[in-house]
């Protein structure tokens, strides 16, 4: 016998190296990146951990005792199956975003990141569980006992032969802690999955499955001979009975369908919300797509395990003869008959459905303890630098606690009636998480007091209804509590709660735990609101098929101190290890933004991924918990960003609130070309429509300094800038360089360098100043924003629209320069054209005056023939000409010529003929003519610069005497009758202004008839052809004497003529006057 | 023939389907339809109830295996818009 159990025993240690080394070579395959656990049969085995000894063990015991009813345990999960292409796959995207680690950390996420509800189902959950884990440990030591031959001792130590005692479960215990640490708590990181263990899982589902087909087909057809062999043989040897096990409750003349519900309904929930079935199915899951397989593969799973189980159980009862001990049935059928080598794979089936799931419970489970319990005392103290280890041994610790508990439960119930229904009291525990999880996944307004309230009062109801009457029938507690009630209260009797009778005990449970569970759930989340934490957890988890939920959104927080990315590593560091931390960020910010100074945008992105990377290890609340404690002792905390546009947003990304402002701004900018308007138009609207307190538009001026162009707000009434404005020059400056805006949203936390203390004491919280400038060019100004109220005003989103309407006032202030540029062109042009047009009209006006001063007509005087004519080159000119009649036969004649033909020497020619005129009425000789001129025009002459040639005759007619004088003028020229020689008339006499006094000397000659003179100026001589050849007075002389015989007039036409004809031109370079004086 | 099957997979893409089956599977596993093969007979040397469920259970898988041809064939897209 003694040597059978250590076959039994090498056996098992054999097949547990065989384990050991199977999820070894998995574990060592994923390092290496070529996970074997990655496929969706592995997969669907793996949530085989569904299938426990009390499937292996249980299903038979119970087939043979209460009937084919057992099968809806598996026939519910199997009709679950049908939603997991939705349900399961909506679960684990969002365990997967979220760095989900169980399902307290779901539901905890779910509802707020709330600690309590946390807290709450690992509560349950630990309860819950840790009876069925005893179970396990049970099921292994019996069958170990059973198979080996060992009597047990009733404190479950088996005897040996030598009289050692060996604690068989202990040692079980022990040998499935060590497992599940090694491969469920090597790291601290529970979001990730654990390929060794579901390797060893999925493995252990395969023997299971093997070893009940095997002693199925052993009994069925070995033992019998087939399927209707046996159920005909049994119905024939005991009719009554197969009645009993072939129908569903039949035991009351009225069949109760109820608990068959029950029993369904239990199943299909359990198979999603047990830890272990959860963390198999949505942590461990590698591949969303693996689920489809999962679906029909798991099911077919469950078909074959159990199609063998009725006629396991038949088949016991009709060799045994009863059904007691039914439970063992598939260990004690094939031993019976001699197939030790069957009735050992049993046992190894056994071992591996108790192995599979305590090593996953225990791991979910003390995930759960350390998130849920530990953690939310741990986050209370700072992190410290060996927080990992500690951390890591919680863990494990969690691991040992949650199986050595499992052991002492199973030590001192032993074979009460706890322990063989204890896997429908889990779950009915589970049970209790449904309405808190399918109304957290599809139900929005699914709050947390609802689901604590619910979890808290359904878990309640399921203590009193379930738990305790379990216990009262084991005898822990007085039985009187179930027959009479509490304090004899039959209306609350644990098992006829309100007088509910005739219910079995699963149904009556369910009901009112479900009743007052969803009732309360339903009830709380609609008359209580929502916290903002949850309604952002709502999204998340809701919204996780969204599409519209893909694109970033827009943040809706922001840190209002900012954090450094090196201070997150710390952090992350002090729970998770610092390789592990740096990795993180390392793998963050290859997506992300480089590790050097991040936007403030960025930080929220950033603070929410150490709060999932730390909830992969710690959970979501108690990552939430630290990231909040952390920010906090920084002075920073997460604030609700000033939603300056409502939630309400168009397709085009945009929200209506934006699109009105940039509607209102393009209309302004439109509407007029006048900068000034179109400036204080924009700041107006930006300042009431932001609530800013102050905008202005701030411009270079060349010498470097910054000038307020336009202000609305508090500024405006000011005359000039204030201190605090001048402050901001800097940021102005800046913003003019990079063309970049440069803000700060909160002044009194961020050290802004320079300090702006006078901007501080103003009052001002944020400012903003944006550059105005066209893509590709320089900077015209700079806008700048001020804010008394709003910290973190500036969120991108803002900063945006800011940005695009400086460019659009850059381009309304471009296109306004570019038109005053032309405006002034033109106007310029039109000036200077309207100036010359005065001038030639002011010039001609000048040249009738000038002209009216020259004689019209020269005098008639008898036996002189005289003509005068002037021709200006100038609209004005120098030239002066005049006769003076005095008395009978005497006239004075004068030629003059002043410098220049500017007005200066018009005014002075009419200076001369005013003088002169006053002169001429006088009976002074010429020579004394000139020599009063002279001292009369002197000093104005000299100050104006300019000087006069003149000559001045006097003729009497009656003598035929010609007095004359010269004031350096051309030498007029005399053609005597009969004379072929020209006489040029001279005298000596300085010019006039160039000395005050000057002597004019007098000369005199008598002129008979025939004789013909010629006064002239320059103008005449120095006529010159385009060539510069000049006329000269030769060529003058001879015209002269040519044509001599002409009337005075005539001659002087001919001049002109023979000038034009010169010099090509009938323009004048010179004015040309002449005097004829012909002596008839 | 063909063609049934291709239009049969391609009702069984629909979000309904899957619900109405699921609700069917509860259905076929209470009341009404328990009670009709709630009898202790063998039929073909089976009991009812055994072969019922056992039979209506290989049924239910075989629906969703098609189903998960149905979504394989289905367009990935498609299936994520039928998502609410």
């Amino acid at each position: 016998m003694s040597s059978f159990m250590s076959s039994v025993a090498t056996v098992s240690v054999v097949y547990a190296v065989l384990i050991f080394l199977i999820a070894l070579y998995a574990h060592q395959r994923k390092e290496k990146k070529r996970s074997i656990i990655s496929n969706p049969v592995v997969y669907a085995l793996s949530l085989g951990v569904y299938c426990t000894t009390w499937t292996f063990y249980g299903s038979v015991g119970k087939a043979a005792t209460t009937g084919i009813d057992f099968l809806l345990i598996y026939l519910g999960p199997s009709l679950t199956a049908f939603s997991w292409l939705f349900l399961l796959r909506r679960i684990i995207r969002i365990s997967k975003e979220h760095n989900i680690t169980s399902i307290a950390d779901f539901i905890s996420q779910r509802y707020g990141k709330s600690p309590w509800l946390g807290a709450l189902v690992t509560l349950i959950a630990f309860l819950g569980i840790m009876p069925y884990i005893a179970l396990q440990l049970k099921a292994v030591s019996t069958s170990f006992n059973l198979l080996s031959g060992a009597r047990p001792s009733a404190t479950g130590f088996i005897t040996v032969g030598s009289g050692t005692d060996i604690p068989t479960g202990l040692i079980l215990a022990l040998v499935l802690a060590l497992f599940s640490i090694i491969f469920g708590a090597r790291r601290l990181i529970s979001s990730e999955r654990h390929e060794g263990l579901i390797a060893a899982v999925a493995f252990e589902s395969l023997v299971k499955l093997v070893a009940l087909l095997a002693v199925g087909l052993f009994v069925t057809y070995g033992m019998f001979d087939g399927f209707t062999d046996i159920f005909t043989r049994f119905r024939n040897s005991n009719p009554e009975r197969f009645a009993q096990l072939f129908t569903i409750n039949t035991s009351g003349s009225n069949p109760d369908y109820i608990s068959s519900f029950t029993l369904l309904f239990l199943s299909m929930s359990a198979i999603m919300l047990l830890p272990r079935q959860f963390h198999v199915m949505v942590i461990e899951n590698s591949h969303e797509q693996h689920i489809t397989t999962a679906m029909w593969l798991f099911p077919v799973y469950l078909f074959l395990i159990n199609l063998f189980i009725m006629p396991i159980a038949i088949g016991g009862i009709l060799t045994t003869g009863s059904s007691s001990n039914a439970d063992y049935f598939v260990l004690s059928l094939p031993q019976q008959a001699g197939y030790h080598g069957i009735a050992l794979l049993a046992f190894l089936g056994g071992l591996s459905a108790a192995a599979g799931m305590v090593m996953v419970e225990s791991i979910a489970i003390s995930t759960m303890l350390l998130n849920h319990i530990f953690m939310p005392v741990i986050v209370r103290f700072t992190p410290r630098a060996w927080f990992p280890v500690l951390l890591i041994n919680l863990k494990r610790f969690g691991i040992v606690l949650v199986i050595l508990l499992g052991y002492y439960y199973f030590l001192i119930i032993g074979d009460s009636y706890t322990l063989v229904n204890m896997g429908l009291i889990s779950f009915s525990a589970a049970a209790q998480f449904l309405p808190a999880m399918l109304g957290g996944l599809y139900w929005k307004r699914g709050n947390k007091a609802g689901a604590i309230s619910g979890l808290l009062l359904g878990f309640l109801v399921w203590l009193y209804t379930l738990l305790l009457p379990s216990f009262s029938m084991s005898g822990w507690i007085s039985k009187t509590l179930l027959s009479q009630g509490p304090f004899g209260i039959a209306l609350l009797k644990p098992t006829e709660l309100f007088g509910l009778t005739e219910m079995d005990l699963w149904s009556h449970s369910l009901f009112w735990s479900m009743l007052f569970n969803i009732s309360s759930y339903i009830i709380c989340s609609i008359l209580i609101t929502q916290g903002e934490n949850e309604r952002d957890q709502v999204h998340r988890f809701i919204g996780v098929f969204d599409k519209k939920e893909l694109r970033p959104r827009t943040e809706q927080k922001r840190l209002s101190k900012p954090v450094t990315t090196e201070q997150f590593v710390t952090l992350l560091s002090k729970f998770i290890g610092e390789s592990e931390a740096r990795l993180a960020f390392k793998q963050y910010s290859n997506g992300h933004v480089g590790t050097g100074t991040i936007s403030e945008f960025e930080l929220p992105n950033l603070k929410r991924f150490t709060e999932k990377t730390l909830a992969g290890s710690v959970g979501g609340a108690a990552a939430s918990a630290i990231v909040s404690s952390f920010l906090s002792d920084l002075g920073s905390s997460m604030e609700p960003v000033f939603d300056i546009f409502s939630s309400v947003r168009t397709n085009l990304d945009q929200n209506r609130e934006s699109l009105f402002v940039r509607l209102k701004a393009s209309e302004i900018i439109n509407r007029t070309l006048d900068l000034k308007v179109i400036m204080d138009d924009l700041l107006t609207l930006l300042v009431k429509e932001f609530k800013l307190d102050t905008a202005l538009i701030s411009t270079r001026t060349d010498e470097g300094i910054f000038t307020i162009t336009s202000s609305q707000g508090e500024l405006v009434q000011q005359q000039s800038p204030p201190a605090w404005y001048l402050e901001h020059g800097p940021f102005i400056a800046l913003a003019y360089g990079d063309q970049k805006t440069h803000f700060i949203n909160d002044l009194r936390l961020e050290r802004a360098a320079p300090p702006l203390d006078q901007t501080v004491a103003e009052g001002f919280i944020a400012s903003a100043h944006i550059p105005i400038y066209r893509e590709g060019e320089p900077v015209i100004a700079v806008l700048s924003l001020f804010s008394k109220s709003i910290a973190g005003l500036f969120t991108q989103e803002f900063i945006e629209l800011l940005a695009s309407l400086a460019g659009q006032l850059a381009q309304a202030i471009t296109i306004v320069q570019e038109v005053d540029a032309k405006q002034q062109e033109r106007s310029q042009k039109e000036a200077a054209l309207l100036k010359t047009a005065r001038i030639t009209r002011d010039m001609e006006i000048a040249q009738q005056i000038q002209k009216s001063f020259l004689p019209d007509a020269a005098p008639v005087i008898a036996g002189v023939d005289i003509a005068g004519r002037c021709i200006s080159a100038a609209h004005v000119g120098g030239d002066y000409y005049d006769f003076f009649l005095r008395g009978d036969g005497i006239v004075d004649v004068v030629i003059a010529d002043i410098s220049g033909h500017s007005v200066g020497a018009a005014l002075i020619m009419s200076e001369v003929r005013t003088l002169l005129r006053t002169e001429a009425n006088s009976t002074h000789p010429p020579q004394a003519v000139l020599e009063t001129l002279n001292s009369q025009l002197h000093d104005d002459l000299s100050r104006a610069e300019l000087f006069i040639t003149m000559f001045y005759a006097e003729y009497n007619s009656a003598t035929g005497v010609l007095c004359y004088a010269n004031a350096g003028h051309n030498h007029p020229v005399l053609l005597r009758s009969g004379d072929a020689f020209f006489h040029e008339l001279d005298a000596d006499g300085l010019i006039l202004g160039v000395k005050k006094e000057v002597v004019f000397e007098e000369q005199s000659i008598r002129l008979v008839s025939g004789d013909v003179l010629l006064f002239y100026t320059d103008g005449l001589t120095e006529a010159s052809t385009t060539d510069g050849e000049l006329f000269g007075t030769t060529r003058a002389y001879n015209h002269l004497k040519a044509y001599r015989q002409l009337s005075a007039a005539e001659i002087l036409d001919s001049f002109y003529a023979v000038v034009h004809k010169f010099t090509g031109s009938q323009d004048l370079q010179d004015d040309i006057s002449m005097i004829v004086i012909k002596i008839l | 023939m063909r063609s049934l099957l291709a239009q049969i997979i391609h009702r069984l893409q629909l979000r309904e389907s899957w619900v109405i089956f699921f609700i069917l599977g509860i259905i076929m596993m209470t009341f009404p339809f328990m009670h009709i093969f709630n009898q202790p007979v063998l039929l073909f040397g089976f009991p009812l109830m055994f072969l019922y469920l056992t039979v209506g259970w290989a049924i239910s898988i075989t629906v969703i295996y098609l189903f998960m041809i149905a979504s394989r064939t289905d367009d990935r897209s498609a299936a994520e818009k039928d998502e609410p």
